[in-house]
């Protein structure tokens, strides 16, 4: 509502700002003095629009603590009134989150977790980039193993855990695998999906500079792709970190699954919500590094 | 870039010197198919070096199918294509395209679009520094070089997809209906702009278009294309002396007249395989 009025208000300068095409594509430009009161009229439009969507940002942040403090003060009240082994009231979950982290290892199981992802995620997404990239270049690659890929991805994960584990015993290497492969078949299908859709036009284009395959890489298809790169590697995270937690609890070793495991066996629920806590921290932390990194990344991209 | 060395120059070198060739274009006996059938046939059709050739044609008559051809973008089936003497194989390095969409990266800035087949054929970093910005300002993009694509109206992508052309200092430039897709009053600017721009670069141009007003304002000569399959049907030259200006093709007497016969013969081609629209009503 707001943004509508604040535009029609608005108008008279915008039109005075924005001439018609033809006068900003003429080559000479207007008199000296017309060109100083056009930018004085830019300026403060643009100054405008950068306080109104302050505005705005502090409207939608206000909006987000209130329903913040709702949500809370709602798991407080039924909390309290439900029994320990079902649910427990806020402050009890947080008590227990301290108590995690001084006595039972909370701080130890979480670096365990972030490792172990890193080093599978960088893994997957590399891995995920590379062959998503021959598998949308080429159609031989895609001839030749186009099949499992797809297979690989209509299978449910969760399927090859046990079989991984038999072949690879109960180790780090397993979990990081497991959640390479999580990894994996978003960023393939992203990319691969990304490389055939680059615009015809700009491959002419390529082709009628002459440019040689290491050209065409760096110049089309490696910036053509990068936002698709980005999205993929953005699903990446959110799968990574469902198949980080069946790979800890599979293979019950030390991390943030196995303590959400641990406690959920024992009854301790509080434990169990505290745990679950940090992990959505973790992943809505993770998310917004990728957000960041698409940014700086592919700008061109919106 | 006024003064640098353009191989093919007609104005510059003496009628008797033999490197006039250098942008001639000679398409002989032409054919085309597409699997939907013959596209072009029997298309001979020389252009000397230095001319501004427009072509006009309905739509599907396989004009975007010759240029492709002259540009080595596309095969050809039958016949040949040379320019400057040596037969077509392949994009070439004397050949530049202007497209109508721009075929400009959208994740370069303008410099770096324009500076792109200097550097793919790897020349000398201050040399193509001093190229790129000959021709950012030829065009007239001074200024924005450092903006993205997306941050250019329509005409001034345009003038960017030239600049790029005119970097490599081509003695080819085949232009695809590049002033399509701005509005009116740009297209003028740049059809002006062109204009003038030719007087001092004396490239042979071939430059398709969808409007007779456009091909008369800027040609030498006009080809018209017939379709099903692909010919020429008419072979025209513009009777107005360049240098020219856009003022001054409308006031001259023969605008008229070659405006109605050109049209006349579109039409009748058109009446010829009934039932195919024509859409060269004059605009602009
Ligand atoms: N790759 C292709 N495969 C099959 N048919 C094609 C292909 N390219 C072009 N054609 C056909 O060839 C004919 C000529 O196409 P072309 O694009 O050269 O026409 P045009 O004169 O440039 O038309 P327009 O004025 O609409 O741009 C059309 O009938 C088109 O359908
Ligand atoms: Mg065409």
């Amino acid at each position: 509502m707001s943004e509508i009025t604040g535009r029609s208000t608005g108008s008279p300068s915008p039109a005075g700002t924005s001439p018609p095409p033809a006068a900003a594509d003429q080559a000479t430009p207007a008199s000296p003095k017309l060109e100083e009161s056009r930018a004085q009229i830019e300026a403060a439009i643009e100054q405008r629009l950068r306080q109104r969507s302050r505005r705005n940002r502090r409207i939608y942040l206000l909006i987000r603590i209130v329903s913040l403090i709702i949500v809370l003060a709602a798991w407080q009240y039924y909390g309290s009134k439900s029994t320990p082994v079902i649910f427990d009231p806020l402050t009890r979950v947080l008590g227990a989150l301290v108590d995690l982290f001084r006595h039972q290892g909370l701080g130890a199981a979480l670096w365990y977790s972030v490792w172990t992802f890193a080093i599978g995620y960088l893994v997957g997404v590399a891995a995920g980039v590379a062959l998503g990239m021959c598998l949308g270049a080429y159609r031989r690659a895609e001839a030749a193993v186009g099949l499992y890929v797809y297979a690989l991805y209509a299978t449910p994960m969760v399927a090859i855990v046990p079989l991984l584990s038999i072949w690879l015993g109960f180790g780090v290497l397993t979990q990081e695998l497991i959640i390479g492969l999580f990894v994996l078949f978003p960023c393939v299908v992203s990319v691969s999906y990304g490389v055939r859709n680059i615009d015809g036009d700009l491959l002419e284009v390529a082709r009628s500079l002459r440019m040689g395959r290491a050209s065409l890489w760096r110049h089309v298809l490696l910036p053509g792709t990068a936002p698709y790169i980005a999205t993929g590697a953005a699903q990446g995270v959110a799968m990574g970190l469902v198949g980080m937690f069946i790979a800890e609890i599979f293979t019950q070793l030390s991390g943030l699954g196995n303590l959400l495991e641990t406690a959920a066996q024992t009854y301790h629920t509080d434990q169990a919500l505290a745990v679950l806590l940090v992990i959505m921290a973790l992943g809505v932390t993770l998310r917004g590094l990728i957000t960041l990194v698409q940014r700086k990344v592919a700008p061109w991209a919106k | 870039m006024p003064d640098r060395a353009l191989p093919g120059a007609p104005a510059a070198a003496p009628p008797a010197a033999p490197d006039v060739a250098g942008g001639r274009i000679d398409c002989a006996n032409v054919y085309k198919w597409f699997p939907g059938g013959i596209v072009l046939e029997d298309v001979s059709l020389t252009v000397e070096a230095g001319q501004f050739v427009c072509i006009v044609g309905p739509s599907g008559c396989g004009k975007t199918t010759l240029l492709r051809m002259m540009a080595g973008l596309a095969e050809v089936d039958h016949g040949q294509v040379s320019i400057g003497g040596t037969p077509v194989n392949g994009p070439d390095r004397r050949v530049a395209v202007v497209f109508q969409h721009f075929g400009l990266f959208p994740w370069k800035t303008v410099q770096h679009n324009v500076a792109l087949p200097l550097r793919l054929a790897k020349t000398p970093r201050a040399e193509a520094d001093s190229r790129v910005a000959d021709a950012i300002r030829t065009v007239g993009l001074t200024g924005h070089e450092r903006k993205y694509p997306a941050q250019l109206s329509g005409g001034m992508k345009q003038r960017a997809g030239l600049a790029r052309a005119l970097a490599t200092a081509p003695d080819v430039l085949l232009m695809d209906e590049p002033f399509a897709a701005v509005d009116a009053q740009v297209r003028e600017v740049l059809q002006e702009d062109l204009l003038a721009l030719r007087d001092r670069l004396r490239q042979t141009i071939v430059f398709i278009t969808h409007s007779i007003d456009e091909a008369i304002t800027l040609g030498d000569r006009i080809i018209v294309m017939g379709t099903r399959p692909g010919h020429i049907v008419r072979d025209v030259l513009v009777p107005i002396e360049q240098p020219r200006t856009i003022a001054q093709v409308r006031r001259h007497p023969a605008y008229t007249d070659l405006r109605e016969e050109i049209w006349q013969q579109l039409r009748q081609s058109a009446a010829e395989q009934a039932g195919e629209p024509v859409e060269q009503a004059g605009d602009a």
